[in-house]
């Protein structure tokens, strides 16, 4: 089988559909907490102590935003592809802060769907597996998704 | 609008990055404006470095969990420790406590470790405040950090032992 035939199959929509389905939703339930708390969460990007104090607070304000997007695009399918990139960057950074924390034996919490405060979600090479998990779904949906199920279907047939 | 739709991959991917960037642009306007607009904005720039709330990985231990009707509790042998500060172990505390009074920010007090470690006890039961993160939790860990062994931490904290403080053969202290 191609690449070409491979990347041309039909049926990608179909099994991206519940991919896209399960990131947004994983996304949408994430940025919940920033938005609503951007202190708490500048907190938790303070916490793994990569970036200088005058970017914490600025990624703090913008990625829950950018996260909430990338969430609803992915669920409505507009601009799918633009969504899953989105999210593959978003889990880029997410893995390098992590696995620099656990390099540098911070015992702390993700602060990926609850501040620092709640010990609940406690960073481990598990949480680098579970988000390289998520990247290649998100790697999956920009490749292989040419006909996204959704909005961005509905506006081709239109044009 | 033009999509991404059946375009060929690199050009598809093009379009993708470059939506992106726009979609972040947006996102980033929307984010400092409806931060400047809130009660609960923060600054752009952080003004002072944040405190932050991660123990030095290597001064700190494993505790054990201890139920808060374990018997020992109760037993001679035990070295009790309340880890809550000192206006509510005056309130209440377990007979026999000693407090040591654990602050998330500041590290534990190197004499009190010591006095942990000249009692000789065989069991070591710390009990905090209860909440998440539990002082008690915290403070048992940052002492077995320290080399002290045995060292466990009552689950629920204060408020899973205080029911039982009117109870004086439970040694409770009103």
């Amino acid at each position: 089988m191609t690449a070409a035939v491979l990347l041309g199959w039909r049926g990608h929509a179909w099994l991206a559909l519940p991919a896209r389905v399960y990131l947004a939703g994983v996304f949408l339930f994430a940025c919940w907490h920033k938005i609503l708390d951007p202190h708490s969460f500048a907190i938790d990007v303070a916490t793994y102590r990569m970036l200088p104090l005058a970017a914490v607070n600025a990624v703090a304000i913008v990625l829950p935003w950018v996260e909430l997007a990338a969430g609803i695009m992915l669920l409505v399918g507009l601009r799918a592809r633009a969504g899953a990139l989105l999210v593959a960057g978003m889990m880029v950074v997410f893995l390098v802060a992590i696995a620099w924390a656990l390099a540098h034996g911070y015992d702390m919490s993700c602060g990926c769907f609850a501040s620092q405060g709640a010990a609940a979600d406690p960073i481990s090479w598990k949480t680098v597996v579970r988000d390289a998990a998520w990247l290649a779904l998100a790697l999956y949906v920009l490749v292989f998704d040419e006909r996204p199920l959704g909005l961005d279907r509905l506006l081709a047939r239109r044009a | 609008m033009p999509g991404s739709m059946e375009y060929p991959l690199p050009r598809a991917m093009w379009i993708a990055v470059r939506d992106a960037a726009l979609v972040t642009a947006g996102c980033a306007v929307v984010a400092f404006g409806t931060n400047a607009l809130r009660s609960m904005g923060i600054p752009v720039v952080a003004r002072e470095p944040y405190q932050i709330l991660v123990p030095c990985p290597d001064e700190v231990g494993e505790s054990i969990e201890m139920a808060a009707d374990d018997a020992r509790l109760r037993s001679s042998g035990t070295l009790l420790i309340d880890a809550r500060d000192t206006a509510d172990y005056a309130a209440w505390h377990l007979e026999r406590a000693r407090s040591v009074p654990y602050d998330f920010l500041d590290p534990v007090n190197e004499k009190a470790v010591q006095e942990i470690a000249s009692t000789g006890a065989s069991v070591v039961a710390v009990y905090g405040d209860g909440a998440e993160p539990d002082s008690g939790r915290e403070l048992a860990r940052e002492i077995a950090g320290k080399g002290i062994r045995n060292v466990h931490h009552v689950v629920g904290g204060a408020p899973a032992l205080q029911p039982k403080a009117p109870d004086a053969a439970d040694g409770g202290t009103p």
